[in-house]
């Protein structure tokens, strides 16, 4: 924090903060069935959206992300997409 | 709490090839192994859904989601005769886990622990902070 003054000034540029809607939710689990959620964290061509883009914590990214592998396994969701 | 005995949901996707009544004839037969050694809680028919990209050239097939109570050992077999059985494009068979079904509770009590913590490590901090300066300037 100390050694970087500058991001944290940066940082204060449109005052939006970004919070992950699974916290939000208060959710323990992300289902994979839950093809409307899923589908809000992937990309057109099908790829899962990262933390910076989706502001989701880091311990719902990771379940996200097995949930969205085990929807695409069942073909619930594409793996790519054109 | 039950030991030995586990939580877990599968899904069964079935070719449409196989129309409504073979699939779930097909179905039919996996409940029926699951109840002989488990039991089954639910089953869910989705019925038939467009795959989100092709499986075996096929672009539809019948989903069926059946929620089952066994002991741990019963899955690998159960995975073994999915891969067997022809007309099975696709299956999952996971663990659920007891915690997010009973949920709530036990988050708010770690929420009033992780608070306490909080304030704790903040007064370490302060005090920390203020002890810091003062051997510097010295």
């Amino acid at each position: 924090m100390a050694d970087r003054p500058e991001r944290e000034i940066r940082r204060g540029r449109k005052g939006r903060k970004k919070v992950c809607s699974f916290c939000v939710d208060r959710a323990e689990f992300i289902d994979y069935k839950d093809v409307a959620k899923l589908r809000r964290f992937i990309s057109e061509r099908g790829k899962i959206l990262p933390r910076r883009v989706t502001g989701t914590c880091a311990r719902h990214q990771r379940a996200l992300t097995i949930a969205i592998k085990r929807a695409r396994h069942l073909a619930l969701l594409p793996y790519t997409s054109d | 709490m039950a030991e030995g005995k586990n939580l877990y949901e599968t899904v069964i996707v079935t070719s449409a090839k196989l129309g409504e009544e073979g699939s779930a004839a097909l179905v039919e037969r996996f409940k029926n192994l699951i109840a002989e050694h488990g039991t089954v809680k639910t089953v869910d028919d989705w019925g038939k859904r467009r795959f989100a990209y092709p499986i075996q050239k096929q672009t539809e097939g019948y989903y069926t989601l059946i929620n089952f109570e066994s002991g741990p050992e019963f899955t690998a077999e159960l995975d073994r005769r999915y891969k067997i059985t022809d007309g099975i494009l696709r299956t999952l068979i996971v663990k659920l886990d007891p915690r997010h079904l009973v949920e709530r509770k036990p988050q708010k009590a770690q929420k009033a622990e992780e608070g306490a913590i909080d304030v704790e490590a903040i007064a370490q901090e302060a005090m920390g902070v203020v002890a810091e300066p003062a051997p510097a300037q010295d």
